[in-house]
């Protein structure tokens, strides 16, 4: 039975992930937004979720509909400056900005409770089933909602307005020049990719039940920049494919942690240098991920 | 706090963050792109000075000399490992950029694995601070400023006085003009990580000295050190100096800043004194990086 739940553990996991790492292709990979501060996305979801529901009492739905919004909101604050800076300034931006959310989040313990995070976080419908069978639930509503982001953030890119994204990601003044206002796409192109990566941060919160600021280290970011390069960018089934790479190999090297004579720091240290050379080897050898994206051409 | 010790904590910072932006501020100058990975070779430099000293029993000015030297000729490894090939495929610039970032993660948990998670002190002995024009400085802050203005001045020497610098100005106004006069612009680029690595350690080093020796170190100082490159018009060798000065006061007169009295609109309520968080200290060059790219992304001296 242990192998079972790990099993289900690990399936939901995977799943948060793939929203998180498809908010962040849709950013990368078809508007070509470099996004360093992709965790801030996740931990405002995951916060704005849970204290909802904690502290104002809200329910369950309002606190994910919340979360959503709020994470939408930080997308198109941080979407504003991407007017006038380069694409490298923004990136630096983002990565400060990802770190100051968590800072917040950190020092303002009389909402956030600080480093002690907050605690007993309830689960949706946790109510009508058992404890053995719960987590297989929030496994079924994690893949649905899964299914759900896959099916709107596809019919977003096969239409006009993915067509203008992919645009500004290949030819941005070419784009500019054909009076499209590439301003407000990629105002529109972060607020979507908010909403989804917040849901997932609300999810991760009712299903673990305790967050604290140190779930949301910048290394997440790196995560899950790690899974769209792997699984391949501009294409939605390369960041779940991804997500389950990284997800796959995180969890494994878990499991044969007792068989190498390592201590557990020493593990995680191995574990992301790993990824990082990953990180490198992929960008050198194979830039394009393992699902190429399909692109059109026009006769 | 009075204000001679506000400044003088603010040129000690201001000097240890000028030797890492300066390293930065050049590649980004040569090679175009973001080099996320830059505090991380600094970190790793800082490791090596410490095991150097404490293993090997040598001289602590000494193993930081013999570090940034092993650390330069990593860095020179890793550019003609990774860069190197991209720049041969004349891959996008954020391919570079997002190359750093992977780098950056593998070499600080290298260094976390190799010295473990643990907080290191160099063997130095704490003595009395002394006051200088009433501010008290430890010796150690004191040879810090000496030093970061020393390596400043060697800096200006190499871009002026050395044919390493004459080139390397020459690749920095007009690459394809350089390499048509005959200039081996690939070998000033090994070159360029060199002195990039070296000072990085060197500034690396002497936070670690001030403070506490840690492998997340690298991520806690990339901010600060891309805002004073930022600030001082990044590429720019001098505005890099003179944005992490700006940078290191301004941290230091913000945290020290008692915003009571706007709360208290004027005088009209009693409000004991309000200060920002020690907390949001990493924060404090984040907005100033903001403010700067969204009023004057050109920074104060301009890109060169």
């Amino acid at each position: 039975m242990p192998l079972v739940n790990f099993l289900i553990y690990l399936l939901t996991m995977i799943g948060i992930y793939s929203l998180l790492a498809m908010s962040l292709n849709f950013q990368v990979g078809f508007t070509g937004l470099i996004n360093f501060g992709q965790v801030a996305f996740f931990l405002i979801g995951a916060y704005t979720s849970s204290l909802l529901v904690t502290k104002a009492g809200a329910p369950l739905a309002l606190g994910f509909l919340g979360g959503m919004a709020l994470s939408g909101l930080f997308g198109y604050i941080i979407s504003i400056p991407t007017k006038s800076l380069k694409a490298d300034y923004w990136a630096i931006a983002t990565l400060a900005g990802g770190e100051v959310v968590r800072l917040i989040a950190l020092n303002e313990g009389w909402l956030t409770e600080g480093p002690f995070g907050v605690m007993s976080i309830p689960q949706p419908l946790r109510w009508l089933f058992s404890r053995d069978t719960y987590p297989l639930f929030y496994l079924f509503l994690v893949v649905a909602l899964v299914a759900v982001a896959y099916l709107v953030l596809s019919l977003l890119t096969n239409s006009p307005f993915g067509r203008n994204l992919k645009a500004i990601r290949d030819e941005e003044d070419l784009c500019l020049s054909l009076g499209k206002n590439t301003r407000k796409l990629k105002l529109q192109a972060m607020v979507v990719a908010g909403m989804v990566a917040g849901l997932g941060g609300a999810l991760f919160a009712h299903y673990i039940t305790y967050i604290s600021p140190e779930n949301f280290r910048p290394i997440e970011t790196f995560l899950m920049w790690a899974m769209i390069i792997v699984g391949g960018r501009g294409n939605h089934l390369g960041a779940i494919l991804g997500a389950v790479v990284i997800q796959l190999f995180n969890v494994s090297t878990r499991f044969i942690g007792g068989y190498v004579p390592l201590g557990a720091d020493s593990m995680a240290a191995l574990r992301m240098v790993i990824i990082g050379v990953l990180i490198v080897l992929f960008l050198l050898y194979a830039p394009e991920g393992l699902v190429k994206e399909k692109k059109k051409v026009y006769h | 706090m009075d204000f001679s010790q506000i400044l003088a904590n603010g040129l000690v910072r201001g000097a240890e963050l000028s030797l890492l932006a300066i390293g930065l501020t050049m590649v980004y100058d040569i090679l175009g792109f973001a080099n996320f990975a830059h505090t991380d070779y600094a970190v790793l430099g800082a490791f090596l000075a410490y095991s150097f000293s404490q293993a090997l029993g040598l001289n602590l000015l000494f193993s930081v000399i013999l570090a940034a030297a092993v650390t330069g000729l990593i860095g020179i490894g890793v550019d003609k490992a990774i860069f190197k090939p991209l720049r041969r495929k004349e891959a996008k610039l954020v391919i570079s950029m997002v190359c750093s970032l992977g780098i950056a993660i593998a070499l600080r948990n290298v260094v976390r694995l190799i010295w473990t998670s643990h907080t290191k002190r160099y063997a130095i002995p704490v003595l009395k601070p002394i006051e200088i024009l009433g501010a008290r400085l430890t010796l150690i802050q004191i040879g810090i400023v000496l030093t970061g203005f020393l390596f400043m001045i060697l800096f200006h020497l190499l871009l002026h006085r050395t044919k390493f610098g004459k080139v390397l100005r020459a690749i920095s106004d007009n690459k394809e003009l350089a390499s048509a006069c005959a200039i081996d612009s690939e070998k000033m680029i090994q070159w360029m990580w060199f002195v990039a690595c070296v000072y990085g350690v060197i500034g690396g080093t002497m936070i670690a000295m001030e403070h506490l020796l840690y492998p997340r170190l690298g991520f806690d100082i990339i901010i600060p050190v891309f805002c004073a490159a930022i600030l001082g018009g990044i590429g720019n060798p001098y505005g890099a100096m003179l944005g992490a000065l700006t940078l290191g006061l301004t941290e230091n007169i913000v945290l020290s800043l008692d915003f009571s009295y706007l709360v208290s609109l004027g005088g009209l309520f009693d409000v004991g004194p309000i200060q920002i968080s020690t907390g949001y200290k990493p924060a404090i060059g984040f907005v100033i990086l903001v403010a700067v790219l969204l009023l004057k992304p050109t920074g104060i001296l301009g890109r060169k």
